[in-house]
């Protein structure tokens, strides 16, 4: 097949972590964005008070003044940087705040840094959060509208000419916007280690979520049992992600690096330290790290943030030390231990198989994969029907139409056309596209239909009621 | 050396004067509050400020009687000769650092670790190791060092933990010094905060005989004036209460300058001072009429402190620096071989390029022209070919800082997204010269950079002059934290019990006020408090589990730098 996924690109590096990836030169880039101004509302765990105490502890460690760390100034994202990643329903204007562009467009400072090599690895300590969010959006999930990580992805895959990126998602709970972004592109692994689904928002997240039929196996999902400790995870790590990353061999890894997997953490309940996610940052050796959740904002949040900066820019961080923490506090039951073998050894059995799977799926789907399905917006109360269109294409991972309508208290809110023309397209697939939205914006059956050109970089909102096409 | 020039008072008596001991000069004028009377530069002898200071006194001193004299402001480079001398005192360190970093990274001089923490909310979360205190103060007696700082990490939102350790060493030795942390500065940043401490421990004795000599000498001229000196932001402080915290004195030359240019320039404008001395060329931004303040504080002897400081970039090349040429490749700088060849030294230098150019009247003018000549022929030109290619190197170096104060100006880190958003700062368009070098180097420079050049009246002595004009500078920072109940007054340590938690920010920003008008009081600047500003405030709701258990405040106020009032009444518009 011509597919790219297991093609090695000029970029390739040495495997990740453990297999002995050494950091590049250069300090860590840091770009501290606590959003003092700005809150979901005054009481909302995503609120002005969640970095203050963060932001007391880095500065007052000095970090900033030591020549292994480089701090940079944020800036905003474009409507453009946000067109790669996500259909806005009804605009880009709507969906995102000044704060979002903010957070978005300081992982896109660090992309430059890092892609100039003025650092070595880069973390965007910045807030709102995005990994809730997905490829449509009509409101905000989970604390999140804008997925900062994807709009990292696309720019560095648009602007650097990257293609094969790994995401690990290390928040407690599933990245199921991420997830839902990348279902279908081979070429972006996505790994999310979280809190079972069973027990905790989103919900989802099971290991039966491989991913669309032409990427199955790149979407890795491993629930983790309540109250699993630094030994629980560091098992996944070593046996399962660290190995699966070195085989896949991405030219950068990325970092969702939520923080509430925390002993302290007050949305959910795993037994995770400051160490623990040190040590974690240390073997995975991301390239670049977002903030996303974690609302200890005391107990947790200085400390692990502290950790991980020292982390990532090779310092010590073995005196970071929770007050309420000691080496023997948390243990991992043998039960924990042997549930985590066993989705370990079934993950590592999807990942070998990935290949046949694929061809299975393609020889029992033909030309064309359709799926339907509701997203429930948790934060802004929106229920959201999709019907999604995939194209099985052989020469790229296929054009995506989806139709979404969405309403809001029994309210309809308007609805959408959405077609997506991933940044490997075939020609064939990138005129299909371009006829299908052409098609719709005559058909007059949505208020809006939108193109997403990964492949031109183009990316146009057409409004049926006033006729008017505009280029994001 | 010595010039001096008098113009005769004419105003009511009030007399200013204004002296900036420089590495190389010593400059001073006398104000009578409106006007320049008279002003003058004599060479510095390095060991030997005090003589410096009176031999610039008496050639301003000539017109009137020491008894007119109401204030008089010194900007002396004592702190960087100590240090540079190694003259510093051996000074222990204790420190309580809690979890974080490990000590060793920050890059400061050994210390004895002590455990015990307090955390960001002033919370204690280890308690002090008493005998751990006792066993680091053993040992440095043992080490024979008498001066000792304690500091530990977030000593500024609850101080308890370092009073207790000085009590317990003034205990076992009640003859050693003992500074705290907290009492130095209240700014986050633990490394800068222990390095503060270490300086101002190191510097007291010395800078304490240095203000009893200067004392002295001054009384001995009749002059019985307040004595006030210059801080490196640009404000004054009475030279008695100077003595708590001397390391703030450092770099008080170029603050003295961009006060002096400020002065100088047209009131309320923005624009970019460039000081043109003999071995280095100070930079500085100054925004509507108010300096650029250095985000962090200033770098003293490779250590980072909370020293505030104007935003000055030091350029290590001036009309003094070494020009040299080899195989059509021109140097200036960085380094000084001795006074430029027209007043008798052994190279050529920007001074003699200038005097070849004509644009100087300095010194022997053949002189000049033969060390330009050897240049000339290493670049195969003439002597004023040489001397226009010196000129422009060194005023290409210049306009390159510019630039890149500017952009470092730009690119400060910000944490609000007001602060994002807010619209640039329109760039100066306006250069302004001071120094020795000035009226020649500057305008090159500003054409560099498309700016308009002011060199103005008194450009030469504006360091002085800065001196003598500027008002008392003072900050306060007042942290409540309602859900605790209590209150910190940073930068003495000074706290309590809150009466009213219900306080709205506005309360608390008149709270700090007050207590900044008590300290000024204190200090005897207490005129100037009600020039005082809110320079931060914020106030955090504290939420647990969806509801709000209290709010944190934070608010700084300061007496900010300035010029005093009759100068800007009879300059401004």
């Amino acid at each position: 097949m011509a597919n790219s996924a297991d093609r090695h690109s000029a970029h390739s590096r040495s495997a990740p972590g453990a297999s002995g990836r050494g950091r590049a030169a250069g300090p860590t880039g840091l770009i501290f964005f606590p959003a003092f101004d700005w809150a979901i509302s005054p009481t909302h765990p995503e609120r002005e008070e969640r970095l203050l105490y963060t932001r007391d502890q880095i500065f007052e460690e000095g970090l900033l003044d030591l020549p292994q760390l480089a701090e940079y100034r944020p800036r905003l994202a474009d409507h453009h940087d946000i067109a790669r990643a996500h259909f806005c329903v009804p605009s880009i204007e709507a969906q995102s705040t000044e704060a979002h562009r903010i957070a978005a467009g300081s992982t896109l400072v660090l992309v430059d840094a890092l892609e100039k090599a003025d650092i070595a690895n880069g973390f965007a300590l910045v807030r709102p959060p995005g990994h809730h969010a997905m490829r449509v959006v009509h409101g905000n999930r989970g604390f999140c509208n804008i997925n900062n990580m994807a709009v990292m992805v696309e720019y560095l895959r648009t602007v650097y000419g990257h293609r094969r990126i790994a995401i690990v998602d290390t928040d407690v709970h599933h990245g199921d916007g991420t997830q839902d972004i990348y279902w279908n592109d081979p070429d972006v692994l996505f790994i999310s280690f979280h809190q079972d689904g069973r027990t905790l928002y989103p919900g989802s997240g099971f290991v039966e979520e491989m991913g669309g039929p032409n990427a199955l196996g790149r979407t890795i999902n491993i629930p983790l049992p309540p109250e699993t400790p630094d030994e629980g995870i560091h098992f996944v790590l070593d046996e399962l992600v660290l190995p699966v990353l070195a085989d896949f061999a991405p030219e950068l890894v990325l970092n969702s690096a939520g923080q509430d997997n925390h002993f302290t953490d007050p949305l959910a309940n795993m037994c995770f330290s400051a160490q623990g996610y040190a040590h974690l940052n240390e073997k995975l050796r991301p390239d670049l790290c977002v903030l996303e959740g974690g609302y200890a904002v005391e107990t947790a949040l200085p400390y692990v943030n502290t950790a991980i900066i020292q982390a990532m820019a090779g310092l010590d961080y073995s005196h970071v030390i929770e007050p309420d923490w000691a080496p023997d506090k948390f243990t991992l039951k043998p039960s924990v231990k042997r549930g985590l073998e066993s989705v370990v050894s079934q993950l590592l059995g999807i990942w070998r198989q990935r290949e046949p799977m694929v061809e299975a799926a393609r020889a029992k789907l033909g030309d064309h994969y359709r799926r339907q399905r509701m997203v429930f917006y948790d934060t802004d109360m929106i229920e959201e029907h999709q019907e999604e269109l995939v194209r099985l294409c052989r020469e790229c991972p296929g054009f995506i139409t989806l139709s979404t309508r969405a309403e809001q208290a029994y309210n309809p809110l308007p609805s959408a056309f959405c077609v997506s023309v991933p940044i490997q397209a075939c020609p064939r697939c990138a005129r299909e596209a371009a006829a299908v939205y052409q098609e719709h914006k005559v058909a007059q059956k949505h208020d809006y239909v939108l193109l997403q050109d990964r492949l031109r970089d183009r990316h146009l909102r057409f409004h049926s009621a006033t006729q008017e096409e505009m280029e994001y | 050396m010595s010039e001096h020039r008098a113009q005769g008072a004419t105003g009511d008596g009030r007399m200013l004067i204004g002296i900036d001991v420089g590495g190389t000069t010593t400059d001073a004028v006398l104000i009578d509050g409106r006007r320049v009377v008279s002003e003058a530069a004599v060479a510095t002898a390095p060991h030997n400020l005090a003589g410096s200071v009176l031999r610039a006194l008496d050639c301003i001193l000539e017109s009137i009687r020491p008894t007119q004299v109401q204030r008089i402001v010194l900007s002396t480079t004592v702190i960087t000769n100590l240090l540079a001398e190694n003259k510093a005192e051996p000074v222990g360190l204790i420190l309580l650092p809690g979890p974080g970093a490990n000590p060793s990274d920050y890059g400061l001089p050994p210390a004895h670790i002590v455990h015990g923490a307090v955390d960001y909310r002033g919370r204690e979360i280890a308690p002090l190791d008493e005998a751990g205190v006792r066993a680091a103060g053993a040992a440095l007696r043992a080490e024979g060092l008498s001066r000792v700082a304690v500091v530990g990490k977030f000593c500024q939102r609850n101080p308890q933990h370092e009073r207790s350790a000085k009590a317990l060493l003034l205990e076992e030795s009640p003859d050693a010094v003992v500074e705290c942390g907290h009492m130095v500065s209240a700014r986050l940043n633990f490394p800068r905060r222990v390095a503060t401490t270490l300086l101002t421990l190191a510097t007291r004795d010395h800078y304490g005989e240095y203000a009893r000599e200067m004392s002295r000498a001054l009384r001995e001229r009749g002059l019985c004036a307040p004595i006030f000196v210059l801080k490196a932001d640009g404000g004054t402080l009475p030279l008695d209460y100077s003595l708590r915290t001397p390391v703030e004195t450092i770099f008080s030359g170029p603050a003295a300058s961009t006060m002096g240019a400020v002065a100088l320039a047209p009131p309320g404008e923005s624009f970019v001072m460039l000081d043109v001395g003999g071995t280095t060329t100070d930079l500085a931004l100054v925004l509507d009429g108010q300096p650029l303040l250095a985000s962090k504080g200033a770098r003293v002897h490779d250590l980072l402190t909370h020293v505030r400081s104007f935003a000055v970039k030091s350029v290590p090349v001036g009309g003094d620096s070494a020009v040299r040429a080899h195989e059509g490749v021109l140097t200036v700088g960085p380094d000084r071989m001795g006074p430029p060849a027209c007043l008798g030294g052994p190279f050529p230098t920007p001074t003699d390029a200038l005097r070849v150019l004509g644009a100087i009247d300095l010194g022997n003018a053949e002189a000049a022209r033969s060390a330009m000549a050897e240049v000339a022929v290493a670049l195969g030109t003439g002597p004023e070919g040489a001397s226009r290619r010196v000129v422009d190197a060194l005023a290409s170096t210049i306009a390159g800082e510019v630039e890149t104060m500017f952009a470092h100006w730009r690119d400060e880190p910000v944490y609000r997204i007001w602060e994002v958003l807010r619209e640039e700062h329109a760039r100066p368009a306006l250069l302004v010269g001071v120094g020795g070098g000035a009226p020649s180097l500057a305008p090159a420079a500003a054409s560099l950079l498309g700016m308009k050049c002011l060199v103005p009246e008194h450009a030469a002595v504006a360091n002085a002059l800065g001196a003598a004009l500027s008002r008392p500078t003072m900050a306060l920072t007042l942290s409540m934290d309602t859900s605790q109940g209590t209150w910190v007054a940073e930068e003495d340590g000074r706290g309590g019990r809150l009466e009213d938690l219900r306080l709205s920010l506005a309360g608390a920003e008149h709270m700090a006020l007050e207590m900044l008008a008590a300290r000024a009081e204190e200090a005897g600047i207490g005129s100037y408090a009600g020039d005082a500003l809110v320079t931060h405030s914020e106030v955090f709701n504290m939420v647990r589990g969806y509801s709000t258990i209290g709010r944190l405040l934070d608010v700084t106020v300061e007496i900010p730098a300035g010029i005093l009032n009759d100068w800007s009444a009879a300059h401004g518009e």
